[in-house]
């Protein structure tokens, strides 16, 4: 029984959230509203699941006098204090809210502890990206390269020097696949081919120009919109189309019993 | 006073935590822990602030008759959540995460089909053709409704893994992954801009509010 009531649980109010949606009629038409306040509400409550795991575990590094024991202690106090803090606004404020525009915890804690902490976090995240970005963007076939190009392109479109400094980054950039082709094709030993990768050496030092020093050096806002909006927009649509039909064939499952990761 | 104590405060915290850039050290480990300590109530201020409380207690003060009683539901669920702390009773909590997992399943099916799937799909119908007032205008919309409709095919085709990749569908999937790297490469520069942009915030912080240097 210990199982099987879960999973009826979980049938019963998964299969109730989908009938409400073919049967916009009583008791089935509002359900949706309901269950989705309940789901709100328990889910709120799951949150305590992982506040207790977070402090069982630093507690336990405290205990047992672990090397990093005071930032443990560090984490916990911080954790009372901001709770301390919210629940003294919530009663103290008329509004009994933390987060209004009178209250110190949105003020203080908010303004000068939360956002420095969250937004310097998020920021120095992009030294790391751009340290990845430099060991994976690697010219070295075709689709990497698209790759590297659509990158730069769409940063250099989203900044006010891209115009100017454009001209020079595609320069760099063409010389280094035109330095690439012709350097590939020393190795050839077909003539045809050789002819071939001299050609595309030569399109990309003929295209330094016009591309570069003429097109991109007014263009490059309209055509990072445009990568973003066509060739970003289709890619995306599929990896949407795909996480949905992969979401609800999961679900599915979920509902069906078929899927029961969570019970254990 | 009080704003100039926070301001160094504040500043603190952006030095703490930039000083990871050079190296692992125990001031960005203080912050860190700062931050995830205070995030986790943060969460539970904001879950009961906007969800438990709106909901549940006002609910319960606010709807009146059958949709008042039905309101014990959630909150019987909700104390089986808390039971789980409670080893004898701890079996309880399985039937509260069961109704999260499975209206999350149900939300999924209903929520994924009327907000991704048929939206995507109906947005991805665009005519082979356009007609646009010059030419070259004609041939660019025609042209981009063509890299769409297709590029999004051939990405769902580079998805399909259940027959070889051979053939035409070879084809089609490798036009799919160029079509993938162009995505990524522009949501890569895209994220980088927006972290670029938070890191201008916190040193235009530093040189005009901490510092007046700006």
């Amino acid at each position: 029984m210990k199982k099987e009531i879960p999973l009826a649980i979980t049938f019963i109010s998964g299969v109730l959230l989908v009938l409400a949606l073919f049967i916009p009629h009583k008791p089935f038409g509002n359900l949706e509203e309901i269950f989705n306040d309940w789901y709100i509400i328990v889910s709120g409550f799951t949150f305590l699941l992982g506040i207790d795991s977070l402090l069982g575990y630093n507690f336990g590094k405290l205990k047992r006098k672990e090397k990093d024991a005071p930032y443990a202690l560090v984490l916990i106090l911080s954790f009372f204090i901001t709770l301390t803090w919210g629940i003294v606004e919530i009663v103290r404020t008329p509004e009994h809210n933390p987060f209004g525009p009178t209250s110190t915890f949105s003020l203080y804690f908010y303004n000068s502890i939360f956002i420095p902490l969250q937004a310097t976090m998020f920021a120095i995240l992009s030294f790391f990206i751009a340290s990845a970005a430099y060991r994976a963007f690697r010219a070295k076939e075709i689709n990497s390269a698209l790759l590297l190009v659509s990158a730069v392109l769409v940063m250099l479109g989203r900044i006010p020097l891209g115009q100017s400094a454009a001209p020079y980054v595609i320069t760099v950039i063409f010389l280094i696949f035109a330095v690439y082709f012709f350097a590939e094709s020393a190795g050839v030993t077909e003539p045809k081919i050789k002819i071939a990768y001299i050609l595309v050496a030569l399109i990309f030092v003929a295209l330094i120009y016009p591309l570069g020093f003429v097109y991109f050096r007014q263009h490059i806002p309209e055509f990072a919109d445009w990568i973003m909006n066509v060739p970003q927009m289709a890619g995306k649509r599929g990896i949407m189309i795909g996480i949905a039909l992969g979401g609800i064939a999961m679900s599915i499952r979920i509902i069906l019993g078929i899927e029961r990761t969570y019970m254990k | 006073m009080t704003s100039i104590i926070w301001t160094w405060i504040a500043a603190f915290f952006t030095l703490a935590i930039l000083s990871f850039l050079y190296k692992d050290n125990p001031l960005y480990k203080f912050a860190e822990h700062v931050y995830v300590g205070s995030s986790a109530a943060f969460t539970i201020l904001y879950v009961w602030v906007f969800d438990a409380y709106p909901k549940l207690v006002m609910g319960f003060r606010e709807k009146v008759g059958m949709q008042k009683y039905l309101l014990i539901i959630p909150l019987i669920l909700s104390l089986f959540i808390i039971l789980r702390f409670i080893k004898p009773l701890s079996w309880l909590s399985r039937w509260s995460i069961a109704f999260t997992v499975g209206m999350a399943a149900g939300l999924g099916i209903t929520g994924l089909t009327q907000g991704f799937l048929v939206p995507q799909v109906q947005a991805s119908f665009l005519p082979l053709f356009v007609q646009g007032p010059t030419t070259g205008q004609t041939i660019l919309l025609t042209f981009n409704n063509i890299i769409i409709v297709f590029g999004t095919i051939f990405t769902i085709l580079y998805f399909y893994f259940s027959r070889e990749h051979k053939g035409l569908l070879g084809v089609s999937s490798k036009i799919g992954v160029t079509i993938l790297m162009i995505t990524f490469g522009a949501s890569f520069g895209y994220t980088i801009m927006a972290r670029i942009s938070l890191l201008i915030q916190r040193v235009y912080f530093l040189l005009h509010n901490w510092l007046g240097l700006v």
